[in-house]
């Protein structure tokens, strides 16, 4: 069953001049897969990576994810879908500096609002415990290492139970250590708990060990 | 009920936002209650003064005046002679007309049975001189029934020696204002002369002094009893000058004085047009408070606008991931719009607590006046209009300012920032 179905996408950057990012990029994602995109800088992998995210929505062609057309939706629908169905890693953690490591995992689960705090609270626990960082629980998130934040950004994007995990270099900013520990994670979720997981990496040893490569050489995809 | 728990969510997101900044949140609310005190500090004091102001002086000035005065003709006798030529009549005298009021009397009593007055008072009053030894002093004699100009005026409140009674027991008796008193040294007890414009003269004696506060009229003023000034000038006892009278409500004085001239063809003027000086003043202090309280609750304005949009600028992460998150534009704009509303209605409410504290200070001193005999600690009103309007001013203003920090944040596109 397809997750994500990507057809005849075209977008186009318009600072400074009009360009043409991606050119017709047409792809599908398998339920539970775990699939890298790789390309140079400037190939378009961001630009496909938040497209899929729904935060971008300026393009031409069809994006549908789970059976929806995400073209032509309003803020507030997207934001709602991203809510639910897509949990986001990021290169730079970007947890809230002044919140709690718990509150940080919460926070989404409470915007959601499908279970009360109480129970939101004891499933963040349960999840820091998986990635093993539920010593640092009740510490402020600025005060916990690259590695271990990482961690805690993974707990915070599986604590609504999402259809896809989107990372944008979730390990660029790792040493090589802790980017194993990151990637065995990916690969543990996608295996076990059949977590799809689409990632953006420049990392060619974790591409490799995925299940899918989407190779992308100016804007096209490359096969 | 999802509306709801998106707010709630983004008030608790608001305030971790401002416990990590307490001190410049402080500050912001600083601002905004300092501004809201000194409005009601000020609106408080000044309206306290205005009002006593009135007060002394509209005492003295009746709701409504019915009176004759000397006119220019209309039109001058050759024009009625001869109407549709040409007359020309070169420096026409003035109308000799009675100062009296015709059939005065019989319409003081009329009035008396209209139900919308309170009191009413028929008096004589006129120019004369009084002289003791070689000083001469120009005033005016008031010929009143007590009973009736009391009524009105509260003379006995005023008075400071001796008594009215007894200006209708002792035939030429004078009770003078505490400036002529003093200018003429004269106490209760002694005499004086007076004479009337005609040239006729009388010697009186001071039954009583009295204080109004108004030193125009403490200094030249005396009032007599009705028959006695009718006596000096020389007129039946249907003469009377003046027709004084209080309203249960002041506010129909203009309309009711519209009335009454048409009815009696008298001349009239109302409180409103007798102390159109003081209420437009009145109406200028306010105007200057407001604009006082308007510029500092703009500073405090500025204050959380540049607060809240450098907060903005160092959040620019948290709002994109907040956004990745799920976070609609919607939530983002409620986490700093509640950041505004909190410290608005915070400031605000410190603001009325300690302004009415300062106004409630300030009345509780002590304050003398030779002036204003009947003030002992200074004028405050503590009128609950000012309260709300400042409050509303507060939250408007803070509403207003964190509105457009808050739209900006709302805007923000969360790509750029985790593109990095």
């Amino acid at each position: 069953m397809n997750l994500i179905e990507v057809r005849n996408i075209n977008k186009y950057f318009y600072q400074p001049t009009k360009m043409q990012v991606l050119t017709d990029v047409s792809l599908d994602i398998e339920k539970g897969h775990f699939v890298s995109i790789t390309g140079k800088s400037g190939s378009g992998k961001s630009t496909l990576l938040y497209l899929l995210s729904t935060m971008d929505t300026a393009s031409e062609g069809s994006i549908r994810i789970n059976g929806e057309e995400m073209q032509g939706k309003r803020n507030r629908w997207l934001a709602d879908f991203r809510n639910h169905h897509i949990g986001f890693v990021f290169q730079f953690h970007y947890l809230l500096p002044e919140f709690s490591v718990l509150r940080n995992v919460m926070l989404p689960a409470l915007k959601l609002a499908r279970y009360a705090p109480e129970e939101i609270e004891h499933r963040a626990m349960d999840l820091l415990k998986l990635l093993g960082v539920d010593v640092q629980a009740s510490k402020r998130a600025s005060l916990l290492s690259g590695g271990q934040q990482q961690r805690v950004a993974i707990a915070r994007a599986l604590i609504n139970e999402p259809l896809i995990i989107m990372g944008d270099e979730p390990t660029g900013n790792l040493d090589s250590q802790n980017a194993a520990i990151v990637f065995d994670l990916f690969r543990q979720l996608s295996s076990e708990r059949g977590q799809t997981i689409l990632t953006v990496t420049h990392d060619d040893d974790f591409a490799q060990r995925s299940d899918k490569v989407i190779h992308l050489v100016d804007g096209k995809i490359a096969n | 009920m999802k509306i709801f728990t998106n707010i709630k969510l983004a008030a608790t997101i608001a305030f971790t936002h401002m416990r990590a900044r307490l001190k410049q949140t402080v500050i912001a609310t600083a601002g905004v209650t300092f501004g809201i005190t000194v409005f009601i500090f000020m609106v408080s004091f000044i309206q306290g003064s205005n009002d006593f102001v009135q007060a002394v002086a509209f005492e003295q000035s009746p709701h409504l005046r019915l009176y004759n005065e000397i006119q220019t003709a209309s039109s001058n006798v050759l024009d009625r002679a001869q109407p549709g030529t040409i007359n020309m009549v070169s420096h026409v005298k003035p109308k000799d007309i009675l100062l009296s009021l015709k059939d005065g009397p019989q319409i003081v009593q009329a009035l008396q049975q209209d139900p919308r007055v309170a009191a009413v008072s028929g008096s004589v009053s006129s120019q004369v001189f009084y002289r003791l030894g070689s000083s001469s002093i120009n005033g005016t004699i008031n010929g009143i029934r007590f009973e009736q100009e009391n009524a009105l005026f509260n003379l006995q409140a005023k008075l400071v020696d001796g008594s009215f009674r007894e200006l209708s027991t002792l035939p030429n008796s004078i009770v003078v204002g505490v400036g002529l008193a003093k200018r003429l040294n004269v106490k209760t007890g002694d005499h004086l002369e007076v004479t009337t414009e005609k040239g006729n003269n009388f010697s009186v004696k001071v039954v009583g002094i009295f204080k109004t506060g108004l030193t125009d009229i403490d200094k030249q003023q005396s009032y007599a009893s009705l028959n006695t000034v009718q006596r000096f000038l020389e007129v039946p006892v249907s003469y009377i000058t003046d027709i004084k009278i209080k309203l249960h409500d002041m506010e129909l004085a203009p309309a009711m004085s519209k009335e009454l001239q048409a009815k009696y063809s008298f001349h009239g003027s109302d409180w409103k047009q007798d102390n159109s000086a003081l209420l437009e003043g009145d109406a200028l202090r306010k105007m200057i408070v407001y604009g006082v309280a308007v510029t500092i609750l703009l500073v405090a304005g500025f204050g959380i606008f540049n607060i809240l949009t450098m907060m903005i600028y160092e959040k620019m992460k948290d709002i994109a991931i907040l956004k990745a998150m799920g976070f609609s534009d919607a939530d983002i704009r409620w986490i700093f719009l509640i950041q505004a509303l909190i410290i608005g209605i915070t400031g605000a409410l410190m603001g009325l607590v300690f302004g009415f504290l300062a106004a409630y200070g300030i009345s509780k001193m002590p304050y003398k006046s030779d002036v204003m005999i009947t003030l002992d600690h200074l004028p405050v009103s503590f009128s609950a209009v000012y309260y709300v309007t400042g409050f509303t001013f507060g939250i408007l203003t803070t509403t207003l300012a964190g509105y457009l920090p808050s739209r900006k944040a709302a805007g923000v596109d969360p790509i750029t920032i985790l593109r990095g």
